[in-house]
């Protein structure tokens, strides 16, 4: 197998095994530790007595597979075991005998529970003299994604499958880890959050492509913050669920940006651009081609660049200028949302428009907003080439390229300069959960302009002129970072979509959340997919989900 | 110990139960306690293992699992189905020459018991 880890899934455990669990907990399969009798080849049995043979305590036969309620001991062979549930109200789970696995009478089939594989395997591990840790550190070796190989214990010649394997099996959303809050840097938690669940981020750093035992930089003792970012993905991806305290990674970007070296609260979204900046740094440099970042291959600019069209017209003759300029994010205002200031409401009415409804701001608002035909006041009129001086002109914005990944931030802290004051927008905006771009590429935008006019847009949407897939404008959401509170004194919470069902990230304590609260939150920053995108990650990443209570024991609930 | 007098119906799971006469399956009874008591069971347990892995007949009935379970469909297939469909063919399949190591060596025992 190559790089690329893989992740064993468990089936959810049924309500019978759910409800027995809440209610004896492992008191039931710890009685039967002394029972288990392990064997060389790795099988575990269970042995009632030294030289009894098993049978069922309804037909007496041995040879067929047995099951020893969990319940009252009897042994019922597969024919039996219905009659034994229904003759006896609750006992729903036993256990093979032979082999040492779940069964659910009433489901007719095969469970799975991790804390009894562990409670089985601990008994196999001091039968072989090994010491056993409690609780989730059954292997005495913790090893990081790289040397996962190496985790199987060896016996002799044979091997043992290593436990974290097991726990591997455990169905819970991968990589979900609560992050410490190391003084006021919730606003650096909210974009790793959201950072290390974006797929393309994911994989390039847990496929090993910036090693942090290999980086040039580092072994010259250079700082490099995709090194400290290796180290936050091995650590997130690790299995381990206690809260983990990105301090490595704080420091090195302390030392880059020496002006925001302090506990305050920073700007969750200042800290987004700067990061990615000192990764495109750390790693373009080696890999651009040109310095130009349209066509630098870092990991930065693959997932999250973008290109802007930039239409400016001279009112006075109508010809236009056109500029593409690359983006990393879209920055929205949320002022005037809903595409119509006031003012503009009353001009429309006046000419006979469609009034505008400005009652709720919604992100397509704000994308209109952006998009619309601005007319540039009379300090910036621009130099016109065919009128020869300088007119005033109206600039239009438009999306020619669409990124693998849309950040969409909106500005909800306004700094006035005039009046040396600062203050945050609290006010809702309404965004969806998948959002179609294509009324905001260039070739909408500029089509609307002009009617029906053919103009060429090759390439448009499209991340990579040479694939062969169809442009894509269907984005589906998989983070968005809320800020709530006043402006010195607030906190960044971030929400993630792990296949279809939301996370609550607040610092340490990660929660699964209803979508409705997600759909109310006071969104700060908006991190979009290509679906395709969202597609293949759920290929890849296969996991359930089990309750939280269970993934999360110290969570705030 | 109950002996049932409505035996379960066991086409496909035991065919030592079928077509044997009631002292016979008594004589079987007592050479399986005489294997267990000795330990020999698990020896020959763990023989038949080692064996039918090396010949492959393990990673042949995975295949065969795996088969039915693409056809059925992950959701819909119970580990009781699986053992109903797969045994006759994995019963089928066993290599001549393992039964015939462990009838030898049952047979052995016998004698070396008898003794």
């Amino acid at each position: 197998m190559s790089a690329r880890i893989s992740f064993l899934k468990n089936p959810d455990p049924c309500n019978h095994l759910s409800g027995y669990k809440l209610r004896y907990g492992t008191d039931g399969y710890k009685s039967f530790q002394s029972l288990f009798s392990c064997f060389n080849d790795g099988r575990i049995k269970i042995k009632l007595r030294e030289i009894e043979i098993p049978r069922c305590s309804y037909c007496s036969v041995y040879q067929k597979r047995l099951y020893i309620c969990l319940f009252c001991r009897s042994i019922s062979c597969s024919s039996h075991i219905l009659l034994h549930t229904q003759l006896n109200k609750g006992h729903d789970i036993a256990i093979d005998v032979e082999r040492s696995e779940l069964y659910c009478c009433a489901c007719i089939d095969q469970v799975y529970d991790p804390e009894f594989d562990e409670i089985v395997v601990s008994k196999q591990l001091v039968g072989l003299g090994m010491s056993v840790k409690s609780g989730a550190d059954v292997v005495a070796v913790r090893s990081n994604k790289k040397r996962r190989l190496d985790s199987q214990l060896i016996i002799g010649s044979k091997f043992l499958v290593s436990p974290r394997d097991r726990r591997e099996k455990w169905s819970f959303p991968l990589g979900l880890r609560g992050l410490n809050n190391l003084g006021s840097t919730c606003f650096m938690n909210a974009v790793l959050q959201a950072l290390v669940h974006a797929p393309p981020l994911r994989n390039f750093w847990l496929s090993g492509q910036h090693n942090r035992d290999l980086c040039p930089r580092r072994t010259m003792g250079l700082l490099c913050l995709p090194c400290d970012l290796d180290v936050i993905f091995a650590a997130m991806f690790s299995g381990d669920r206690t809260p983990y305290s990105p301090a490595h990674l704080l420091h090195s970007w302390w030392q880059h940006s020496t002006n925001l070296a302090t506990y305050e609260q920073q700007d969750s979204h200042e800290f987004f651009i700067s990061l990615l900046d000192r990764i495109h740094e750390n790693e373009g440099k080696s890999k651009c081609l040109y310095q130009d970042h349209e066509e630098c291959q870092c990991i930065t600019h693959k997932a999250f660049s973008g290109l802007l069209r930039s239409d400016v017209t001279c009112t006075t003759c109508g010809s236009t200028s056109t500029t593409y300029d690359p983006f990393i994010d879209i920055s929205l205002t949320l002022d005037s949302a809903n595409g119509f200031s006031p003012a503009d409401c009353r001009k429309n009415r006046y000419n006979g428009g469609p009034s505008v409804n400005a009652t709720m701001p919604t992100l397509s608002g704000c994308l209109d907003f952006f998009t619309r035909s601005e007319k540039l006041g009379p300090d910036q009129k621009l130099n016109c080439q065919s009128c020869g001086e300088k007119r005033e002109s109206s600039k239009q914005m438009s999306i020619r390229r669409l990124p693998l990944l849309l950040c969409l931030h909106v500005k909800r802290f306004e700094h006035s300069l005039t009046r040396k004051t600062s203050r945050k927008i609290d006010s809702y905006l309404q965004y969806p959960f998948r959002l179609n771009m294509s009324p905001y590429l260039s070739s909408s935008i500029i089509g609307k302009r002009f009617g029906n006019r053919m103009f060429a847009f090759d390439g448009e949407g499209e991340y990579d002129s040479s694939s062969s897939s169809p442009p894509s404008a269907e984005f589906e959401i998989f983070a968005v970072v809320t800020h709530s509170g006043m402006l010195e004194s607030g906190h960044y919470v971030t929400y993630l979509r792990l296949k279809g069902l939301w996370y609550k990230c607040d610092d340490s304590w990660i929660n699964e959340v209803e979508e409705e609260v997600v759909r109310g939150c006071e969104c700060y920053m908006l991190f979009y997919a290509q679906e395709k995108v969202i597609q293949k990650a759920h290929k890849e990443l296969s996991y359930q989900v089990i309750s939280m209570a269970e993934a999360f024991p110290f969570a705030n609930c | 110990m109950k002996h049932s007098v409505n035996r379960p119906p066991t086409p496909d799971e035991d065919d030592a139960a079928e077509g044997f006469e009631k002292d016979e399956l008594t004589l079987r009874e007592i050479i399986n306690v005489k294997l267990v008591e000795s330990g020999e069971k698990e020896n020959l347990m763990e023989l038949v293992r080692d064996r039918l892995v090396e010949c492959g007949w393990k990673d042949e009935m995975r295949i065969a699992c795996r088969e039915h379970v693409k056809k059925k469909g992950r959701k819909d297939v119970t580990v009781d189905e699986l053992i109903r469909v797969i045994t006759p063919k994995g019963r089928a399949s066993v290599p001549d020459s393992v039964k015939a190591e462990l009838l030898n060596r049952i047979q052995n025992f016998i004698v070396s018991a008898a003794l």
